[in-house]
Formats: C-alpha cells, structure tokens, sequence
C-alpha cells in the first residue's frame, strides 16, 4: 500500500518536480536573456561613456594644459608681471 | 695639557672614516632605497646616448620666478623619417617649440607646444612622502596618433614598486628591492593589449662608489647589460652591450664622459660603425654652446648640429 503509494506518488511528484525545473529553466533562461542582453548595453553603455570621458578629456587637456600650467605658475610667489611673461629679458 | 689630550680617546667621526669598509657589518634590516626600475641604467645612458641632433637649435629659457619658467626653442634641419628602405629619409623642417614649466617640491608641471599642435605634457605630483603619481602625455591633432601614460610610484623603505597604465589598454607594473648595500635586483611585467603583446622582464644593479654594473634581461628578447666606471671626479667610462635574441641583433658601444669645468664633452663608438660625440660648452653664466656630431660610415649618414642653450 505504502509502496503503491510511493509508486503512485512518486513519478507525479517527480513529474512536477521535473516540470517545476523545465518551468524555472525556462524563467530562468528568458531572464538570463534579457539579463544578459542588459549586462551586456550596460558594459557597452559603459564603454561609450568612458570613450566619450576620454576624447573630451583628450581635447580639454590639449588645450587646457600649458594655460592652467602658466595660471598656476603666475598665481605663484612672488607674483611675476604680465610684462615680465611677454618680454624676452 | 698635552699628556691630558693624550690620554682622551679620539673623537668618534675620524675613527669612523679610517675604519675599512669590509669591516663594517652590513645591517641588512637598514638598506638604503633603490633606484627607480626605469632608472637602472641612468648613468650608462647618460654618457652613451646624448640628445644627439642635426642642424641648429636654438633653447631660450626665461625664469619668472624660482618655481616658474617659460622656454622658447627653435629648431631648423632635415629630420628623419623612418622608412623601409635602408637609405634614411630625410624632410627638412622647422618649428617654434614653446614651454611653460612649474616646479614645486610638491608639484612638477612641465609643458611643450609646437607649432604642428603636437602637446608634451608630463605630470609629477607627490601625493604623500612616499607616493608619487607621474602622468606623461603626446598629444596631437591626428587621430589615433596620441598616446597617455600614468603611472603610480611606491617608495618603501628599501624598496619600490611602481604601476603603468597607458592607452592602447597598456599595463605595467615593476619592483625593484635592495639586497645588499650595493645590489639591488628588480623585476617588471608589462602587458599591452592593442599590440596583443605581454612581457617579463628581471634587472639587477650592483653600484660602488667607482663603479655601476647592471643587467636586464626581458621576455621581448632584450638582453642589455652595461658598465659604467668613474675613473676620477671629472672623467667617467661606459660600455654597454645589448642582444636581442629573438632578431639577433647585437650592439656593443664604449664611450667615455668628461665633465670639465667649462664643458661637458660625450663621446662614443658603436659596433654598428657609429660614432658620436656631443659638447656643451658653457661660454659664460646661463649661455651654453652645443655641438653634436654622429658619423655612421656603414649607412653613409653624417649629422652635425650645432645650438645655444640661454637660461638655466
């Protein structure tokens, strides 16, 4: 009785068990899906964003880098002219 | 009096100096801090590869005040392009170079602008007394042609250790230790992912007071060793030897350092038939003449060049 019963019960709860794991593969494999395909625009978010970072940063500091040298250099004690930068002696 | 002196035993600093070297016992928990991983073969290249150039140069640097210089350079002669072909190319040109440089103890700020719009910039600021942040930088207007180096330096008591980042995803990172007094042995590894390359490298450095010999060794196939010898204050010889043993390309030179009092003169021989010398004069307070000759009778490729430097 208890084996029929086991028997009985067995393969119904190996059947829902069996269904249950194809059920979360499922879930589960349509939200890696889309878990992945997230993971993966926001590493490519990321990577434009620090491309973009870069060029723009490239072009500040191509511009920027000998004024904010001769900014910090005037700022400096004791404070040189301004015709003291611009004469050759 | 005298016998009194006589009695009393000598001061300590004389006893110290006469006391022989061997003797001392090497206190290896107090060795002193190595050179820089990049450095290891400062004084070979010192005296073997001058800034060797061709056709005139003219460097004016103007001090506003001590920590703050502004520098105008011009510079006139064929520069070279690398070509394929054996015969070296050569385009003449000219540029107006101007500079703005800031030292502090703390902060060092150094930048090159040239007429073409190429930016030299480098960086050098101590972050703490022990870590100092270097940032080094090419930059042009063409695409694709600039290049950024940053790296982070580590002092420790007798050791160092320094990390490279660079673009084109360049890492780097090297160490450098103190085993005896005299000795310090280092290693590297560098990985550059634009150029799909990785390499190892080992150093080892042993100096003396008359002399330093060093040798690397790197997993690109560089074998260089080198040996600087200081024969007296005003005269040094070095020799140095480099092997590459994935081309088989070898290159030995000798070449002697002479700092006089009114001149530094720097002369070598290559195995490749090179010869070059470089001499700066000092004509008067703040005014340098230079001279700068590499004669390579193999590839038949004379360079003469002469300038003045004005400023410190």
């Amino acid at each position: 009785m208890n084996s029929k019963n086991l028997l009985e019960v067995t393969p119904k709860a190996h059947l829902l068990g069996l269904r249950f794991m194809v059920n979360r593969y499922k879930v589960s494999k349509v939200s890696g899906r889309s878990e992945a395909s997230e993971e993966r625009s926001t590493v490519k978010c990321l990577k434009d964003w620090s491309t973009w970072t870069m060029k723009k940063a490239k072009v500040i500091t191509h511009y920027g880098f000998i004024p904010l040298v001769i900014i910090i250099g005037v700022n400096s004690e004791p404070k040189p002219t301004l015709s003291q930068l611009l004469t050759p002696f | 009096m005298a016998s009194h002196i006589g009695v009393v035993p000598p001061p300590m600093t004389p006893a110290k100096g006469n006391e022989p070297k061997t003797a001392e016992k090497i206190d290896y928990l107090n060795l002193p801090c190595p050179i820089p991983y990049e450095e290891i073969h400062r004084e070979a290249l010192m005296s073997l590869k001058p800034e060797l150039f061709e056709g005139m140069r003219f460097d004016f640097t103007k001090g506003l005040n001590q920590k703050f210089s502004l520098s105008h350079s011009v510079f006139m002669g064929p520069m070279e392009v690398p070509s394929q072909a054996s015969e070296t190319i050569k385009i003449p040109t000219a540029h107006y170079e101007f500079g703005a440089n800031f030292l502090d103890p703390k902060l060092m700020l150094f930048g090159r602008i040239l007429t073409d719009g190429r930016l030299n910039a480098r960086v050098k600021c101590d972050l703490t007394d022990n870590l100092i942040l270097k940032a080094n930088s090419q930059l042009t207007s063409e695409p694709h042609m600039s290049h950024g180096m940053v790296n982070f330096d580590y002092k420790g008591k007798d050791f160092r250790i320094q990390f490279q980042l660079g673009n084109g995803a360049l890492f780097g990172a090297s160490y450098i230790q103190s085993v005896t007094p005299h000795l310090s042995l280092g290693s590297e590894v560098f990985w550059a992912g634009q150029h799909r390359k990785s390499g190892i490298g080992l150093a080892a450095r042993y100096n003396t007071d008359k002399m330093v010999a060093t040798g690397q060794v790197a997993s690109t196939g560089m074998v260089a060793l080198s040996y600087v010898q200081k024969v007296s204050e005003k005269v040094s010889l070095a020799s140095d030897f480099m092997y590459n043993y994935m081309s088989r390309d070898v290159t030995a030179s000798f070449g002697y350092d002479y700092v006089l009092r009114q001149c530094r003169l720097r002369g070598k021989i290559d195995s490749n038939g090179c010869t070059a010398a470089f001499l700066e004069e000092r004509l008067n307070m703040g005014l340098n003449f230079i001279l700068s000759a590499e004669i390579d009778h193999w590839k038949k490729d004379y360079k003469f060049g002469f300038g003045l430097t004005v400023g410190e």
